[in-house]
C-alpha cells in the first residue's frame, strides 16, 4: 500500500528524446505543485503517437485501463526496452498486481541486469510484503546507480519501520545529498519529527515551499502513524494529504480503510467508493467495500462501555460467553493498568477468517488471529478456525491488553513492548492460555537467534527468517515476564509510562532498570535459557523418543508405552499438538482398562494447555465416571474458551451444572444450546425449562416447556414438568 | 402436520417384522476397513438391542462378498411378507463410471442394477435402502421405487471422496437426540436429518469443502432432496418408516385396559396437530392459550396411561 507514494515520486527518465522533454515538463509541473498545469500537459501528451508517452499520460490522469493498453502497445513496438517493462511493472504494482509487476521487473533485468529502476521495483514489491530481501534489492539498485533516490528512500522507510529513526534519517540525508530537493526524502525526515510529537517540522515547511500540493508528504507520515498504531492522528494526516491533492486515491483508500478500522463505516464507505468509482478497483478498495456490505449481517450489541459486533448466525450463542469474558478482561485490565478508557471498546468477531483479514488489511490472506485499532478489537470468531486450533478467550485478553497499554501511552509504545505485554497477559490470566513454546522457538533459543531487546521490533516487522515473528512474540512475552519476576509488575507500568513519553527502548531500559540494554540482554538470556533448558537441551532426545513411542503405538505395546513415554513427554511438556504424548499415555491406560490413570494423564494435558475439544470431552467423561463432577465441569468449561459451538458440550455442561446446583450456569448453557437451533428442539427447550425451573424462574420455565411440547407433544419428561409447573 | 398423526397410527400398528442387512464394503486400507466394520457393527448391535424385533444381519470384512450379499438378499426375499419392512444399509466405497454404480466389496463388486433386481423382488411392503458410499448418488436413479425410502450419501456419482455419512447414521441410532418428536422411535427421516446435519457440521467445523451431500428420495420418481419436507412430498414415507424403537409406547398400545385413554390421547394429538396447522392464521395469544390447554390435557392423559 505504501508503494504508490514512492512510485509517484519516482522520476525515471526514459529514453525517448523528443517526447521526453514533454513528459519531463509534465512531471516538473506536478513536482512544483502545479496540478492543473500538469493535467493539461498530460492531456496533450495523450494524443502523442508514442504509445509509451500515452501510457504515462493516461496513468498520471488516473486512466489506468488506457495506460495499460498503451504500455502493451509500447512493449509490442519495443520489446527490448527494459524501461518500458519497469514502468509497466510500476503501474501493476500500484494496482496490487504484485506478481505481474515482479514478472515485468525480472524481464527488464533479463534485458539489462543492472537496471536500477527494475531492481528498485523488485525492492518495492518485496517491501510491500515486509520481506527482508527488500534491503538487499535496494542496495543492489544503489550499486547499479548511486543516484537512485527511490531506493535510498526505501531504505530510509524500512529503517523507520524498524523503529530506527537514526538510520532512517541517515538514509534520507544520503538521498538529499544526491538531490537536496527530494520531496520523498524530506517527507521521511518530516515523518520522524511528526512521530516525535514535533508538529512544526522544518522539513514539512520545506516540502510545501517546493510543492504546495505535495500531499504525499502527509500520506507518508500517515502510513507511519498507522504503523505505530496511532490511527486517529493518521486519519488527520490523510485528510491533510487529500486537502492538498484530492486525487491521491491511494491516500483516500488508506483513509477509508483506517476509518473503517476505527468503526467510522459510513465515512469509510464514502472514500472507498470514490476510489472505486475513479477506477481504483484493486483488492484493497474492493474487498473492504464488499465487507462493508456484509455488515448488515452483523448484530451490534451496545452496553455501557463496550459494543459487541457479532455475526447474526452466531450472535445468540456467542454473546453470553464473549460478553462475560470481555467484562472480566476490562475490569481486570482497567485496575491493573490504572487506566480508564475514554471511548467504549468495540469487539468484533468474524466467523469468516478472510473477512477478518479484509477488515484489518483490506486484503485476504493474513494469518493473525486478532488485531487492535485503538479501542476497536477485531478477531476471528471461534468458528473461523477448526476446533482446537484457536483459543479465542486468550486472543481476546491479548488484544484487550493492547487497548489498555496503548491507551495508557496514547499509542506511543514500541511494537515489541505492547506485544510482549499482550503475550504476558495471556498467561497471567491463566497458565493454560497463550501459545506454548514451539519447536521454532526452541531452535531459536538453541541457535542463539533471539534479538537484542533494542532491536526486537525488527523481528516483528522485517523478519530475516520465516519463523522470526513467532519467535519475537515469544521473546517479547518472556522479556515482560522476566521484568515482572525480577522487578515486579509495577516496573512494567513504569516502563509503559516512560514509553508514553516517547523514550526509546535503550533509554527506558537504562532509566527504569538501571542497566545498559546489553547488560539486560545478558541477564534476560541467562534467565530464559535456564527456564527452557530442559526442553532446549532435550529437544533432540524428545524427537528421537517420539519416533520410538510411535513404533510402540503401532505395535500396541501399552506397557512399554507407559514405561517409556512419560520421560519423553517431560522433555517437552509444552507439546500438546497432534501426536502429543499425553494422549498416547492416556490411550495406553485406557487400553489397559485403567480409566482413573487415563484421566490423571489428560488432566496433565489440560494443564499443559491442550486445546483439543474431543480430548477435553473425553477427560470430562472419565472424570464424570469417577464421580468428579466438579472437575468434569471444569474440563468442559475449558472448551467454552476454545470452541463453544458444540451441541453436545452445551448439553453435557448444562446437565452437570444443573446437577451441581448451578442453575444460572445451566440456564446459560441451555440458552446457548437453544440458540444453536439444534435438531432436537424438544429436548433443548425442555432442558432450558428445567434450568429456569431450578433457578426459580417458573414463568420462563413454562414458556420453554410449552415450546418443547409444541415440538414434540408426547415428550414425557416435558409433560411431567408441565404438570408440575401447572400445579 | 396431519401426516404425523398418520405416522403415529402406523407406528402403533407395527409391521410384523423388520429385516435388516448391513454391509461394510472393502476399505482398501486398514484404516477404512476398521472404520467401515466398526460402523456396521455398531448399527447391528443397536438394532439387536432394540425393541424392534429385528432380524439383523451384518456382513463385514472378507465375509462381505457378492455371493454372501446375494444369499442374504435371497433370504430376505423368502422371509419378508407384505406386512414386513426391509432395510438395507451399505457402508464403504462406491464408484460410478457415468452409467453404473458399483458397491466395492471383496471380490467382484455389485452394481446397483443387480441390487435393484433383488430389492424389486422383495414382498416387504416398505423398504429402506441406505447407500452410504462415495458416488452413491449415481445409484439413485435405478434404486428409487415406489414404497421405498432411498437415501444416498452423495448428491451424484461424481462425488467420489470417501464419505463419513455412515458414521453419523450409526450415531443417529444411538443418540436419543435423533428422536426429535420424542415418540421413542427413530424414523428413517429423523436418522437422515441427524446424519445429514452432523455430516455438514463436520465439514464446516473442519473448514473443509464438503465433498458429500446426502439425498433422500421416497416418492419413487424424484431426484432426491437434501432437506425433505413431508408436507411437500419428499420425506413422507421416511417419516413413517420406523427404523428403531427404544421406548415403552409399543407395550402400552397392546394393553386393552388402556385403549380408551389411548384413543383420547390420539384425539388430543390430532387436535394439537390441527391447531399447529392453524397457527399462522390466529392471534398469538389465542394460539398459546389453546395449545397450553391441549398440552395439559395430553400430559394428564399420558400420566393416566403410565399409571
Amino acid at each position: 500500500m505504501r508503494l504508490l507514494g514512492r512510485l509517484l515520486g519516482s522520476l525515471l527518465l526514459v529514453a525517448a528524446p523528443l517526447a521526453a522533454q514533454t513528459l519531463d515538463s509534465c512531471r516538473q509541473s506536478y513536482r512544483r505543485g502545479l496540478l492543473a498545469e500538469a493535467d493539461r500537459c498530460y492531456q496533450a501528451l495523450r494524443a502523442s503517437p508514442d504509445p509509451y508517452l500515452r501510457a504515462e499520460a493516461n496513468w498520471a490522469l488516473d486512466r489506468y485501463r488506457e495506460a495499460n493498453e498503451a504500455f502493451k502497445q509500447a512493449l509490442a513496438a519495443q520489446p527490448g526496452n527494459p524501461d518500458y517493462r519497469d514502468r509497466m511493472g510500476r503501474l501493476y504494482l500500484s494496482h496490487e498486481q504484485t506478481q505481474d509487476a515482479v514478472d515485468l521487473f525480472n524481464e527488464a533485468l533479463e534485458l539489462k541486469p543492472d537496471h536500477a529502476g527494475a531492481l528498485t521495483g523488485l525492492a518495492l514489491a518485496a517491501a510491500g510484503g515486509f520481506d527482508a530481501a527488500a534491503i538487499r534489492l535496494a542496495e543492489k539498485a544503489l550499486a547499479a546507480s548511486p543516484r537512485q533516490i527511490e531506493a535510498r528512500v526505501l531504505l530510509a522507510t524500512i529503517a523507520l519501520e524498524d523503529n530506527n529513526p537514526e538510520k532512517a534519517a541517515e538514509e534520507a540525508d544520503k538521498a538529499l545529498g544526491v538531490d537536496p530537493q527530494s520531496l520523498e526524502a524530506l517527507a521521511i525526515k518530516a515523518t520522524i519529527d511528526l512521530l516525535d510529537d514535533k508538529p512544526d517540522s522544518p522539513h514539512l515547511a520545506t516540502i510545501l515551499k517546493l510543492n504546495p500540493a505535495f500531499g504525499e508528504a502527509y500520506q507518508t507520515a500517515a502510513r507511519f502513524f498507522v504503523f505505530n498504531r496511532r490511527y486517529e492522528e493518521a486519519i488527520e494526516l490523510y485528510r491533510k494529504a487529500l486537502k492538498l491533492n484530492p486525487r491521491l486515491y491511494r491516500a483516500r483508500a488508506e483513509l477509508g480503510l483506517n476509518l473503517m478500522r476505527l468503526g467510522h463505516d459510513a465515512e469509510a464507505r464514502k472514500h472507498l467508493e470514490a476510489c472505486y468509482n475513479a477506477g481504483n478497483t484493486y483488492p484493497s478498495v474492493g474487498n473492504p467495500l464488499r465487507l462493508l456490505d456484509s455488515y448488515r449481517n452483523f448484530r451490534y450489541i451496545r452496553r455501557g462501555n463496550y459494543v459487541l459486533k457479532l455475526h447474526e448466525k452466531e450472535a445468540d450463542l456467542l454473546e453470553p460467553y464473549v460478553e462475560a469474558e470481555l467484562q472480566r478482561a476490562m475490569a481486570t485490565l482497567e485496575k491493573k493498568y490504572r487506566t480508564r478508557l475514554d471511548h467504549p471498546v468495540q469487539l468484533e468477531l468474524y466467523p469468516d477468517h478472510e473477512d477478518f483479514a479484509v477488515r484489518i488489511l483490506g486484503m485476504p490472506g493474513m494469518s493473525a488471529l486478532g488485531v487492535t485499532f485503538a479501542n476497536v478489537v477485531a478477531m476471528d470468531s471461534p468458528t473461523a478456525r477448526r476446533p482446537g486450533e484457536y483459543h479465542w478467550a486468550s486472543t481476546l485478553w491479548h488484544e484487550l491488553s493492547h487497548v489498555y497499554t496503548l491507551a495508557a501511552t496514547r499509542q506511543r509504545m514500541p511494537r515489541w513492548f505492547t506485544e510482549g505485554m499482550a503475550v504476558y497477559e495471556e498467561t497471567a490470566t491463566s497458565p493454560e492460555w497463550g501459545d506454548r513454546i514451539s519447536p521454532q522457538v526452541i531452535l531459536a533459543i538453541r541457535d542463539k537467534k533471539l534479538l537484542p531487546v533494542a532491536q526486537l521490533d525488527r523481528g516483528f516487522v522485517h523478519p530475516t527468517y520465516p519463523e522470526q515473528v513467532v519467535v519475537s512474540y515469544f521473546q517479547a512475552g518472556r522479556v515482560c515476564k522476566f521484568i515482572e519476576r525480577k522487578w515486579g509488575f509495577d516496573k512494567l507500568l513504569d516502563m509503559t509510562r516512560a514509553f508514553g513519553e516517547l523514550k526509546t527502548t535503550p533509554a527506558v531500559i537504562r532509566e527504569q532498570l538501571g542497566m545498559t540494554p546489553e547488560e539486560f540482554d545478558k541477564q534476560f538470556l541467562a534467565w530464559v535459557e535456564d527456564e527452557t533448558r530442559v526442553t532446549v537441551e532435550g529437544f533432540e532426545g524428545w524427537k528421537k523418543g517420539m519416533q520410538r513411542i510411535r513404533e510402540l503405538v503401532n505395535k500396541e505395546q501399552h506397557d512399554d508405552i507407559l514405561r517409556e513415554a512419560p520421560a519423553v513427554r517431560d522433555l517437552y511438556q509444552d507439546y500438546v499438538e497432534a501426536g502429543n504424548l499425553y494422549q498416547v499415555i492416556a490411550d495406553a491406560w485406557l487400553a489397559k482398562g485403567d480409566r482413573e490413570a487415563a484421566a490423571a494423564e489428560l488432566e496433565l494435558y489440560a494443564r499443559a494447555g491442550g486445546k483439543d475439544p474431543a480430548v477435553l470431552k473425553l477427560l470430562a467423561t472419565l472424570l464424570e465416571e469417577q464421580g468428579r463432577k466438579k472437575e468434569a465441569i471444569q474440563a468442559l468449561s475449558r472448551i467454552n474458551h476454545i470452541y463453544p459451538l458444540d451441541e453436545e458440550l452445551r448439553r453435557r455442561l448444562g446437565g452437570l451444572l444443573l446437577e451441581a446446583g448451578d442453575a444460572q450456569g445451566a440456564v446459560r448453557e441451555f440458552r446457548a444450546l437453544v440458540a444453536m437451533k439444534p435438531l432436537d428442539q424438544a429436548a433443548s427447550f425442555f432442558n432450558l425449562a428445567r434450568a429456569y425451573n431450578s433457578a426459580g424462574r417458573q414463568e420462563e420455565a413454562m414458556e420453554q416447556v410449552l415450546l418443547s411440547l409444541e415440538a414434540a407433544p408426547g415428550y414425557r419428561p416435558a409433560q411431567r414438568l408441565l404438570l408440575e409447573l401447572s400445579r | 402436520m396431519r401426516f404425523i398423526l398418520a405416522l403415529l397410527l402406523t407406528a402403533l400398528g407395527l409391521p410384523a417384522a423388520t429385516h435388516y442387512i448391513t454391509v461394510a464394503g472393502l476399505g482398501g486400507e486398514a484404516d477404512y476397513d476398521q472404520r467401515f466394520t466398526g460402523w456396521a457393527n455398531t448399527i447391528d448391535q443397536v438394532l439387536k438391542g432394540s425393541r424392534t424385533g429385528a432380524k439383523s444381519e451384518v456382513l463385514t470384512g472378507a465375509g462381505a462378498t457378492r455371493e454372501r450379499l446375494r444369499k442374504a438378499l435371497e433370504a430376505a426375499i423368502q422371509d419378508c411378507g407384505p406386512n414386513d419392512a426391509f432395510v438395507l444399509m451399505l457402508i464403504g466405497h462406491g464408484t460410478f463410471d457415468g452409467v453404473n454404480y458399483r458397491f466395492n466389496i471383496p471380490g467382484p463388486d455389485i452394481t446397483e442394477a443387480e441390487l435393484a433386481s433383488y430389492l424389486n423382488r422383495l414382498r416387504a411392503g416398505r423398504q429402506l435402502v441406505v447407500v452410504m458410499t462415495s458416488s452413491s448418488g449415481g445409484a439413485l436413479e435405478r434404486l428409487r421405487k415406489e414404497n421405498r425410502v432411498l437415501i444416498v450419501a452423495t448428491k451424484s456419482g461424481t462425488e467420489k471422496n470417501a464419505t463419513i455419512f455412515a458414521r453419523y447414521w450409526a450415531e443417529a441410532l444411538r443418540d436419543p437426540s435423533a428422536d426429535t418428536d420424542k415418540n421413542e422411535a427413530i424414523t428413517a427421516l429423523e436418522a437422515f436429518r441427524y446424519a445429514s446435519r452432523k455430516t455438514a457440521g463436520f465439514y464446516e467445523s473442519q473448514k473443509r469443502l464438503a465433498t458429500e451431500h446426502s439425498l433422500l428420495e421416497d416418492t419413487g420418481k424424484g431426484e432426491g432432496v437434501r432437506e425433505p419436507v413431508p408436507e411437500e412430498g419428499q420425506g413422507r414415507l421416511a417419516a413413517a418408516f420406523t427404523l428403531l424403537r427404544f421406548g415403552a409406547a409399543q407395550e402400552a398400545a397392546k394393553d386393552p385396559a388402556r385403549q380408551k385413554l389411548l384413543a383420547q390421547k390420539e384425539d388430543l394429538e390430532s387436535q394439537i396437530d390441527l391447531l399447529k396447522y392453524q397457527k399462522a392464521a390466529m392471534p398469538a395469544g389465542e394460539y398459546s392459550k389453546r395449545l397450553t390447554a391441549l398440552l395439559l390435557d395430553l400430559a394428564r392423559t399420558q400420566e393416566a396411561i403410565d399409571k
